[in-house]
């Protein structure tokens, strides 16, 4: 298999986040439910790092404590970075804001951390563009479709130019062709932003189209079980999907994944 | 929530547990009380201040009677049976005509929420009445009943009427219409559909509504009973006034907070019991 990456050894002082021994319950005693971990985990700068696992299995746990949404029970998950909020975040459900313009929506990050106005749209109508927005900057996201929504999702998490990228499920919610083309646009996107990304999905094709690796995980309390590293070079494009090496990666996924997800 | 920065010299952002975290118990244990001992120690600070502010003489007690005047007081006419009379009276025209109105108004509402041409047919009329203040109505009931417990009771059930109507009416109107397709396409009657759809669906908006009635019903009954009765505390608050007596004034006050407050809490646990599957409010009573 082809490495795209130095596989991360302990320790390594290249790390752009690492997860040491993290754990999160739920409630208090006698009614706890240990929902993750413990996990241990290194991500390199630039890695694009795919999660999937059964549901309830604490995906979105993990992503919450590396967001600050969420503080871990035990252990610690450590960020090498020189800003305050160095994440930003894609939720299933877009996340954006009903009240504001496509435009003022992509904004928002950037309203936040005071940027003038001027270079403020400015970069927000960069994005649109990007995005294939531009005709829709001044539509209210009530009238666009689900696709469009989340691509101003999207453009909003990468205006602010965050150093970590965390995205939870955000296709979910897509219907399959949607998702696919999205997947394409968000493949070409982060192959040229380079973006340290978080990204939990249900889907293996998903996974392993976009990731540079890709962690199964247990059911709960979730632990990474397994790791595996599309033997895709990149530059790669969606048409790997096409390769019996794809198919090949998908099955082994789903031998591994449907172990977990059936009941015992 | 919050993040811990290290000096920024190691730029690394830590996550780790905070004391929620490592001592869950103990700091679910500790914000608890410190809940509770808010909840009492405001309202008690009050009435220490109140207290003193009388002691001291910085106000006219004979005008704002200290509350332990009013506590005395209030122990004694209740001991002495003088109290219960008007609680009673007030009691009774509160209940009657919270039940007739909220019949009233639960039945219209579903009417109208179902049925658009109901709807069509009412809206405007029951609009207009609704911005009619009640008290206004009060000389008219008092026409139409004559003196005695009828004007009172039905000022309540008017007023609480509107309000039940209007929450039933919307509630009904915003039940999804993937709930009514599905009774629809399993052959659902207009009586199975009403019970096992719109019943349910519409029951915790009816409910809020209903607990907003049951302030504004006691609320409403004491500003009649100053005018047209000649029991009930509404009238007892007034009457001593006149006379000069404000600490009774101030115990009839007490006693209709009180009354409100129960009748708003028992409405409150009823509806909790009605709707098992609803989301309980938050806020009060949340551990």
């Amino acid at each position: 298999m082809g490495d795209p990456h130095p596989k991360p050894t302990a320790g390594n002082p290249q790390a752009k986040l690492r997860a040491t021994t993290l754990t999160r319950i739920f409630g208090r005693p006698p009614r706890t439910v240990d929902a993750l971990g413990p996990v241990d985990l290194t991500v390199t700068p630039g890695e694009f790092v795919c999660l999937v696992g059964p549901s309830g299995c604490g995906k979105s746990t993990l992503l919450r404590i590396a967001a600050g949404l969420l503080r871990p029970s035990t252990g610690t998950l450590e960020i090498h970075t020189s800003s305050r909020r160095p994440a930003t975040m894609i939720f299933q459900d877009y996340g954006i804001y009903d009240w504001k313009t496509v435009r003022a929506n992509v904004r928002f990050g950037l309203d936040i951390q005071r940027v003038p106005r001027r270079e403020a749209n400015a970069r927000a109508d960069d994005w649109l563009a990007r995005m294939g927005l531009s005709d829709f900057a001044d539509a209210y996201p009530a009238t666009l479709s689900g696709g469009m929504r989340q691509r101003v999702a999207i453009a909003r998490a990468l205006a602010v130019e965050p150093e970590l990228l965390l995205m939870d499920e955000p296709f979910a919610a897509l219907d399959a062709q949607l998702r696919t083309i999205l997947q394409d646009e968000l493949l070409d996107l982060t192959q040229s932003l380079r973006t340290t990304t978080l990204f939990i999905t249900h889907s293996l094709e998903e996974a392993i189209v976009l990731g540079d690796r890709v962690l199964v995980m247990s059911a709960r309390p979730g632990r990474v079980i397994a790791e595996h590293r599309p033997p895709f070079p990149r530059p790669r494009t969606g048409d790997i999907r096409a390769t019996p090496e794809f198919t090949a990666l998908r099955t082994e996924l789903w031998d591994l994944l449907r172990k977990e997800a059936a009941p015992a | 929530m919050t993040t811990l920065t290290k000096p920024p010299a190691d730029s690394v952002l830590v996550r780790r547990p905070g004391p929620r975290e490592l001592h869950p118990a103990r700091t679910h244990r500790r914000r608890r009380a410190l809940e509770v001992s808010l909840a009492l120690a405001v309202p008690l600070f009050l009435l220490l201040l109140w207290q003193l502010a009388a002691a001291q003489s910085w106000i006219d007690d004979r005008v704002y009677p200290a509350p332990s005047t009013i506590l005395a007081d209030g122990w004694d006419r209740a001991a002495a049976g003088d109290l219960w009379p008007d609680v009673w009276a007030t009691l009774k025209r509160v209940v009657a005509g919270y039940a007739a109105g909220t019949a009233a108004g639960y039945a219209l509402g579903l009417l109208m929420g179902s049925l658009s041409l109901v709807r069509a047919a009412l809206e405007p009329l029951l609009d207009a009445l609704y911005v009619v203040p009640k008290l206004a109505l009060l000389p008219v009931f008092l026409n139409m009943f004559g003196l005695g417990e009828g004007p009172q009771v039905a000022l309540v059930a008017a007023t609480v009427f509107f309000f039940v109507w209007i929450s039933t009416m919307s509630a009904v109107m915003s039940v999804p219409s993937g709930h009514r397709d599905a009774g629809q396409v399993f052959g659902a009657s207009r009586w199975q559909m009403f019970r096992h759809v719109l019943l349910p669906a519409s029951l915790p908006a009816v409910l809020v509504g209903a607990r907003i009635a049951a302030g504004v019903a006691v609320l409403v009954i004491v500003a009649s009973e100053q005018i047209a009765a000649t029991n009930g505390l509404g009238h007892l608050i007034f009457d001593s006034r006149a006379l000069f007596q404000n600490d009774v004034m101030f115990v009839g006050i007490v006693c209709v907070a009180v009354l409100g407050v129960l009748f708003s809490e028992l409405i409150r646990f009823a509806g909790r019991l009605l709707t098992p599957w609803a989301p309980r409010d938050r806020g009060r009573g949340q551990s």
